[in-house]
């Protein structure tokens, strides 16, 4: 589909401005010459009428959630409720200046103080911090406080254990928070080796970073093992909250052991995705580590009965980022909570289970699991068997989408022996038995067709509205910007050459 | 549970195919110690009319902002959002799929983040352009590391007119490295040269500089960019305020390594601080060092011109430790919002806008200081926020304005306490304010 860029038709324009354009000041009087570009920057020169075309048409080459099915596995593309984005969308919440006076953003406050308190105790931490913008900035805000804590008593170590299972952001955020990462085995069950976790874990180590249920969506059994391991060696355990959906109103993290958590709150708590964010990562602790979270935090005067931004003390790790939070995400998890209500949240993990184990059963015998055991909100299924017919698990992901529906997550985890050629599917609680039911055809309708007529898959998909595409193409070009295009067909044109676009 | 499809008696069924006769049997891996006794401890479901009532209730709470007009700005501005931003971008296609990591399934994000990429490019005269990172605090992080990746050197110059909660996140960022940060002063509220010339040795990786930069005052960077680069370290450059970009020289022209920019003028809510956007861009030649997702054109097996995330060798999910940064979700949602919003402004109208946040803020300043209330504390080029110290206790005068609908200017001893500084505000004015509202407001601030 064409680019806004080439939809330009010149002396169109798509905006509206005010009336007064103060004719009566020359721009020449504001700035020096140096400060001011010497041409307009070229955009584009399109209507609204064209505008709004454009975005509809791109719309439509997108599969969202309310379109069907979305089972990526360790993503919980769950439903997203339309009166939280109407709540999140109030004037009075949207208009509300990060730097405005206290007392003019008390909601802004009290929000996130009250969702701080339910999270507290859905999760059984002391606090949270509302900072963190994602996943991965909420784990190295984690890591960062887990270092200040332990430096701070003169406790200098160099290592994070991470399973081999764990979220690429594991890895790269220990990374960033200045460590060397040691990696976990799993075991034949998929879960930590608890020998190796003893072997490893020493007084150079600051903690492991656990995710529970785990990536190949596997409950760790060994959890009081793990904390009685890491504990004794004087380390902190950290909980990877990309799946709490598996553990609502069942066993809280602060409980097992965990002393710093961090929650997709655009995974277990309904936020949307929106192509990749916005979401919030947002960090909660145990008591000894409250003077390291990030400033400020909200805070609530008894006396004058009124909520303030407080600063967390000369012991926090800093800011990490500027101003207090994903505010609007906020408010859709504030909005969630109070309609799910403690039965509801249950209702939510119990059925995600369910879900997760029923499509485990169905399709076990089509699509060998990584481990043959119960799952907890995700099973991991692999797609070896069908190796042997020329068929990879990425042909049978885009087969899947000739049937109308999204795939799985696929090559995660990974890690040899149990873990290859992968798909995990989490269904969330969002989807009907219907709905599955249609998915286990689907998947069986598909391994039907790696036997008899791979070729079917090895060039799926076939009617979506772009098909496979060429990345090796895309490395070597490098076409980053619309300009970059219009140099190379230049330059390909000069040399002659018939490269397609 | 109307989230919740299943009924009882489907769950009970499928109970049955697992092969199980409770759901217990499921969880039996759950230590039974550890689970919860009873139900979680927080408060009953309530129905979707009493939410809506609970939350109009807790937002009463906040003033009405909606009907105020607004002088405060400091990384966060009000500028008018066309209503078509907001609607397409709510299109569930949009708001409710996935990171896309299928091409097949995700054209409309992809290409839409391609758009944007060329829109910053042009606007910046940078040659790549990552998308999108949480916020500009941690994208002006996330340009630290990367210089000192690129340079293989320890220390950072950061100008203390950058964003002070900037500052704050990147030495956040910095502080498991062994990095030393040196502060670099201001005078007359620029960049203070000389002092720069001496800080600057051998084993300097890059310099910061914010600029229009936190006083509203816009830095001399090809003069500064000169300097730098005589000592070969890396120039970046943060812009707090991206509307700026339509009408003043584009980093990328004056010597420029790594621009940072907060995108949240280009169609989105001041939203009590976020979620916003912000774009990192450099030259290509830094491309392995880059941090984030950037998508890239190429062609599907029917020819057909497609757009998909490439150069992912640097990504956390395929390098793990070794990733250039740890960031997997990131804002591509708002970098939607954007990409609409400049879609619907064009090249006249963003110029024009541009002009207009500088005009105003300009007559308003005018107003001012004829009043004979307010005076200069520096006499420096400025594009939509600017300082001037008043007579009158700011105090009363910033309750004042509260009364009267308007959202106040920030008292900038609260970020700088230095004894110049007292009883100064800085003022941002942009295109929300008409001339009649900016005369009101010039009236209040000077009886």
């Amino acid at each position: 589909m064409k680019l806004i860029f080439e939809k330009t038709i010149k002396g169109r324009d798509g905006y509206s401005l005010p009336q007064d354009l103060y004719s009566d000041i020359r721009i020449e009087e504001c700035l020096p010459e140096y400060a001011l570009s010497k041409d307009k920057k070229l955009l584009c020169e399109v209507s609204e009428v064209d505008v709004v075309r454009h975005f509809t048409k791109l719309s439509k080459l997108n599969y969202g959630l309310d379109d069907g099915f979305y089972p990526l596995g360790s993503c919980t593309m769950k439903y997203n409720p339309k009166i939280n984005e109407k709540l999140a969308s109030l004037n009075r919440f949207t208009q509300a200046h990060p730097l405005a006076s206290e007392e003019t953003v008390q909601g802004c406050l009290e929000i996130i103080f009250n969702l701080n308190e339910l999270l507290c105790k859905i999760t059984g931490m002391d606090k949270y911090t509302m900072a963190p913008a994602a996943g991965a900035h909420g784990e190295l805000t984690g890591i960062l406080i887990m270092r200040k804590y332990l430096v701070d008593r003169g406790d200098i170590r160099h290592k994070m254990l991470i399973p081999d299972s764990a979220h690429g952001t594991n890895p790269a955020s220990a990374a960033m928070g200045g460590f060397q990462v040691v990696e976990v085995k799993s075991n034949e069950k998929g879960t930590v080796d608890l020998e190796e976790l003893e072997k490893l874990m020493d007084t150079d180590t600051v903690g492991l970073m656990l995710t529970n249920p785990n990536t190949v969506g596997l409950y760790d059994e060994g959890i009081e093992e793990i904390e009685r391991i890491v504990h004794s060696k004087g380390g902190l355990l950290y909980y990877d909250g990309a799946n709490l959906n598996a553990s609502m109103g069942i066993i809280r993290p602060g409980d097992a052991g965990f002393d710093v958590v961090h929650l997709n709150l655009h995974k277990t708590f309904s936020t949307p995705h929106g192509g990749g964010g916005p979401g919030a990562g947002v960090i909660g602790v145990k008591k000894a580590l409250i003077p390291y979270l990030p400033t400020p935090n909200v805070a609530f005067n008894l006396d004058q009965k009124k909520y303030y931004l407080s600063d967390s003390g000369e012991k926090s790790i800093g800011m990490v980022r500027a101003f207090w939070a994903n505010f609007s995400v906020l408010v859709k998890t504030y909005a969630w909570i109070l309609s799910m209500g403690p039965n509801g949240l249950y209702d939510v993990s119990e059925t995600s289970i369910i879900n997760a184990n029923y499509i485990l059963t169905k399709l076990k015998k089509y699509y060998k699991p990584a481990y043959d055991r119960f799952c907890g909100h995700e099973c991991t299924l692999t797609g070896r068997e069908y190796k042997k017919y020329g068929v990879k698990t990425l042909d049978i992901a885009k087969r899947i989408m000739d049937y109308g529906m999204h795939p799985p997550t696929i090559y995660f985890p990974h890690f040899e022996p149990y873990a290859e050629e992968t798909i995990m599917v989490e269904p969330t609680e969002s989807e009907s038995k219907e709905t599955l039911d249609r998915f286990i055809d689907i998947m069986r309708k598909i391994s039907d067709e790696a036997k008899t007529n791979p070729d079917l898959l090895t060039t799926a998909p076939h009617i979506t509205p772009i098909r496979r595409t060429n990345d090796a193409l895309a490395v070597k070009r490098a076409i980053l910007t619309y300009d970059d295009e219009l140099k190379l067909k230049d330059e390909l044109n000069y040399k002659n050459e018939n490269i397609e676009f | 549970m109307r989230y919740i499809p299943a009924t009882k008696e489907q769950k009970k069924e499928m109970l049955k195919e697992i092969g199980v006769s409770s759901f217990e049997d499921l969880i039996e891996n759950i230590p039974k110690n550890l689970r919860l006794k009873d139900k979680l401890n927080i408060p009953e479901a309530i129905s979707e009319q009493g939410l809506e009532d609970k939350i109009f209730h807790i937002a009463k709470k906040n003033a009405d902002f909606y009907s105020m007009k607004s002088l405060l700005g400091a990384g966060s501005y009000y500028h008018y959002i066309p209503e078509a931003v907001k609607f397409l971008m709510q299109r569930e296609e949009f708001w409710t799929c996935y990171t896309p990591y299928q091409p097949e399934l995700s054209q409309g994000t992809l290409q839409s983040i391609f758009e944007f990429q060329s829109y910053i490019s042009r606007l910046t005269k940078m040659e790549v352009i990552i998308p999108s990172i949480y916020d500009a605090a941690s994208a002006t992080a996330e340009a630290a590391l990367m210089s000192l990746r690129l340079t293989h050197k320890n220390k950072i110059i950061i100008s203390n007119l950058l964003h002070p909660y900037y500052q704050e996140t990147v030495k956040t960022y910095l502080a498991p490295h062994e990095t030393e940060i040196i502060d670099l002063p201001n005078k007359k509220g620029l960049v203070d040269m000389e002092k720069l010339s001496s800080l600057i040795g051998e084993d300097v990786a890059a310099i910061i500089i914010q600029s229009p930069n936190f006083f509203g005052s816009i830095e001399n960077l090809a003069e500064i960019s000169g300097l730098v680069h005589s000592k070969n370290l890396l120039l970046i450059n943060v812009v707090t305020e991206s509307m700026s970009l339509g009408i003043l020289k584009a980093p990328g022209e004056i010597g420029v390594d790594i621009v940072v920019g907060n995108a949240q003028s280009f169609g989105m809510d001041v939203n009590y601080g976020g979620p916003y956007n912000a774009y990192l861009g450099t030259r290509k030649e830094y491309i392995r060092q880059i941090p984030g997702r950037i998508v890239g054109e190429t062609v599907d097996v029917e020819g057909k011109r497609v757009f998909v995330m490439t150069l992912r060798a640097r990504e956390q999910d395929i390098r793990r430790e070794k990733a250039t940064s740890n960031i997997c979700t990131n804002h591509n949602l708002n970098v939607l919002a954007s990409n609409i919003y400049l879609s619907l402004m064009g090249t006249e109208g963003l110029y024009q806008i541009s002009l207009l946040n500088i005009k105003s803020a300009h007559y308003f300043e005018s107003l001012l200081l004829k009043s004979g209330q307010f005076e200069k504390v520096f006499d420096c080029p400025f594009y939509n926020e600017f300082l001037l110290k008043s007579k009158k206790d700011i105090s009363k005068i910033n309750k004042k304005l509260l009364e009267n609908n308007f959202i106040p200017p920030l008292k900038i001893y609260e970020f700088y306490q230095e004894e110049y500084l007292k009883n100064v505000l800085l003022f941002a004015v942009t295109e929300t304010l008409s001339r009649d509202d900016l005369i009101k407001a010039a009236k209040i601030l000077s009886e």
